[in-house]
């Protein structure tokens, strides 16, 4: 079974609601030295850029002037947080290979499919934000729905992150969270204040390499210890007894088969198809770092290379959650260590599948590379609050207070606005922050909210930008009803006694034997097709808009402007293509 | 041309990168030498790999690279 705090958004990760008796670790001065560069680094940052963050467009979207590796490296890194390490390489410890779906089939399709099919729309409509595309399309009904959600959902996850990362600390080095909280909403306030969208991408970049710095040296050693892969694999089939663990596809026949409880309907339709493309191509948070982009195949490309960075990430992330199934024994007695859920740690089981990572840091490294591990940790929380804040302080500005509050007001004023609302997002992020503190179980809910509106909005877009006939109203409706059909079925399947429970979920998933994670697929595809219903259905009922008022953003009533490249080595489909057959391949590799 | 960073700026990202890369090069080779060579390895799982020296030299070695490729020189800063 998932662990109880397993979050009902499979693009985010498991909250980590852990509180291990006593700290995993210490740092030593040299860790010391190494963290407290990493502060003075991203500081120094924002006061740099801040000179060139004067205009909203330098502001909120970095002067659109950023090559395709820079933004694809952020847009890849603003989804790279140290929840979304910590979480899966648990998953991994959990469910095996299984977790590493949500890396491969669950982000590399709907990633070229952003670069390649998305992304001339966004880009040459010249819009600002994911709903700004919605009020070009659909006007403001959608575009209101869509940017309050975004906005509201944003600020609280930014919370959610802030208190992830106190917890950490306290759990791994015995850090106080109040001090955690205030320095790390301090610094990013900062930073992001004084340079924007431009000091978060810069930051994210960094934590990008930083990440790799810091966690790469676990399955290399991992992997060593194990004597490779093929090795590791026969151990891990002999401390669990079973092969399942490390194959990718072979268990997805039924529900049954496999450790998750799930079947390849719903990870192929469900997370594949919906869930992953809902997430990619229009959560403004990662949108907005290829908008930065500075010409349209830099804005094509930026995904692509954002894909090839992505299908590395396991090895980081799911191989340490494996190595731990193989090789994580206590070094008194030479026993196997099992990690269990929250909710079953006890004298002989005290550690949980979340902290799976730092267990196998700790296992590997000494000072300075302890110091450079925690680094890499403390920077994916910084840039996860800090894509969070930028995002809400973009559709704050541009799509809630200058669409509906302000409307005339100075570009100085947007800026001033920006930055302003940059510190007060910090500022209700600490609230939540501490409210989630009170009270863990809101850090669920606020992370199930989110996933309301991925699916529904992915409808909304895609048939916005594909389909000609798809009316304003159509549009605004079908949202709204995707988005009230995936909180009727949560509330279905999250109240009640547990034997209701157990018949909504295999009502939503189609099977008795389906678990809460199956839950998440099935109602992502089903508030998807209900949104895509109603659009079609309402926009047959309505006026369609005329097709010069359609130019700029949908197939058939657009000219794509050539995006320059001459040779095949330049052209955004080829290194899709090169892409994708890698992707290919490993799926019959791992299969 | 100093990428990412704005106009009239001669730091590029890529600079940041290597800067901070060699600085924890330089912080971790110096001490992955103590504990090698001082006898000072700490109690970890294939410390007899020295991982802190190596990776302090592997970090050394790329933050010199970007640092280096991509230093502000004269008339790289971005057009104003």
């Amino acid at each position: 079974m998932p662990p109880a705090d397993w979050t009902s958004d499979p693009m985010h990760v498991p909250a980590l609601s852990f509180l291990a008796a006593t700290q995993l670790t210490r740092l030593n001065p040299v860790d010391l030295i190494i963290l407290l560069l990493y502060f003075g680094v991203v500081l120094f940052i924002g006061f740099y850029v801040k000179g060139s963050t004067n205009t909203s467009e330098e502001f909120f979207l970095a002067g659109r002037e950023m090559t395709a590796w820079i933004a694809g490296l952020s847009f890849v890194s603003a989804n790279l947080g140290s929840l979304e390490l910590m979480g899966w390489a648990g998953a991994a410890y959990q469910y095996g290979i299984l977790a590493t779906h949500w890396y491969w089939i669950g982000a590399i399709p709907a990633m070229l499919f952003l670069g390649i099919v998305m992304m001339p729309f966004y880009y040459i409509s010249k819009t600002h934000s994911v709903p700004g595309y919605l009020q070009l399309r659909f006007g403001e009904g959608a575009r209101g729905l869509s940017a309050a959600s975004f906005a509201f959902m944003t600020i609280l996850m930014s919370g959610v992150n802030m208190y992830s990362m106190a917890l950490v600390m306290k759990v791994v080095l015995g850090w106080d969270i109040n001090f955690s909280i205030w320095v790390g909403a301090a610094t990013v306030a900062i930073y992001v204040m004084l340079g924007g969208l431009r000091s978060a991408i810069i930051n994210e970049v960094l934590q990008f390499v930083l990440i790799w710095a810091g966690a790469a040296l676990i399955p290399i050693l991992g992997l060593i210890e194990a004597g490779g892969w093929t090795n590791l694999k026969a151990q891990i089939a002999r401390n669990i007894g079973s092969n399942d663990y490390t194959h990718l596809w072979s268990t997805l026949g039924h529900f049954k088969d496999n450790q998750m409880g799930i079947n390849w309907v719903g990870i192929v339709f469900g997370l594949g198809a919906i869930i992953s493309f809902g997430y990619w191509t229009t959560d403004f948070l990662v949108v907005q770092r290829v908008l930065s982009a500075h010409n349209l195949r830099a804005a094509k490309m930026a995904p692509v290379l954002g894909a090839a960075f992505k299908m590395a990430v396991p090895l980081i992330v799911i191989v340490p959650g494996l190595l731990a199934l193989g090789v994580l024994r206590d070094p008194h007695t030479g026993a196997l260590i099992h990690l269990v859920g929250e909710n079953q740690i006890d004298a002989t089981h005290p550690y949980s599948y979340n902290e799976v990572l730092p267990l196998m840091l700790i296992r590997y490294c000494g000072p300075g590379l302890l110091g450079l591990g925690i680094t890499a940790l403390v920077a994916g929380f910084m840039s996860g609050m800090a894509g969070n804040v930028s995002a809400f302080s973009t559709v704050w500005t541009y799509d809630i207070y200058g669409a509906y509050i302000n409307k005339r007001a100075s570009d100085k004023h947007y800026v001033l606005m920006g930055r302003w609302s940059t510190v007060i997002g910090m500022v209700i992020s600490i609230l939540t922050a501490y409210l989630v503190m009170k009270a863990a179980s809101i850090m669920d809910y606020v992370q199930a909210l989110f996933s309301f509106f991925i699916a529904p909005l992915f409808g909304t877009v895609i048939l916005g930008m594909l389909w000609k006939r798809a009316t304003n109203w159509g549009g605004f409706l079908g949202l709204l009803a995707g988005t009230a059909s995936s909180v009727g079925m949560f509330i279905y399947t999250s109240t009640g006694s547990d034997a209701h429970k157990m018949q909504a979920l295999s009502r939503i998933a189609l099977s008795p034997d389906a678990q809460p994670m199956a839950e998440n697929m099935f109602r992502a595809l089903w508030s998807w097709l209900i949104c895509v219903s109603v659009t079609v259905i309402v926009s047959l009922m309505t006026k369609p808009r005329p097709e010069s008022e359609l130019n700029g953003l949908v197939y058939g009533a657009t000219v794509i402007p050539d995006d320059g490249a001459t040779h095949l080595w330049q052209k955004p489909i080829f290194w899709a293509a090169v892409v994708f057959v890698v992707f290919v391949t490993l799926q019959f590799i791992f299969f | 041309m100093a990428e990412g960073t704005g106009r009239g700026e001669a730091f590029s990202i890529w600079f940041f990168v290597g800067i901070m890369t060699l600085a924890y090069g330089a912080v971790l080779l110096p001490y992955g030498a103590y504990e090698w060579f001082g006898g000072h390895e700490r109690n970890t799982v294939l410390n007899n790999l020295h991982p802190t020296f190596w990776w302090g030299l592997l970090l050394f070695l790329f933050g010199g690279f970007y640092t280096i490729k991509y230093r502000p020189r004269p008339g790289d800063e971005n057009k104003v």
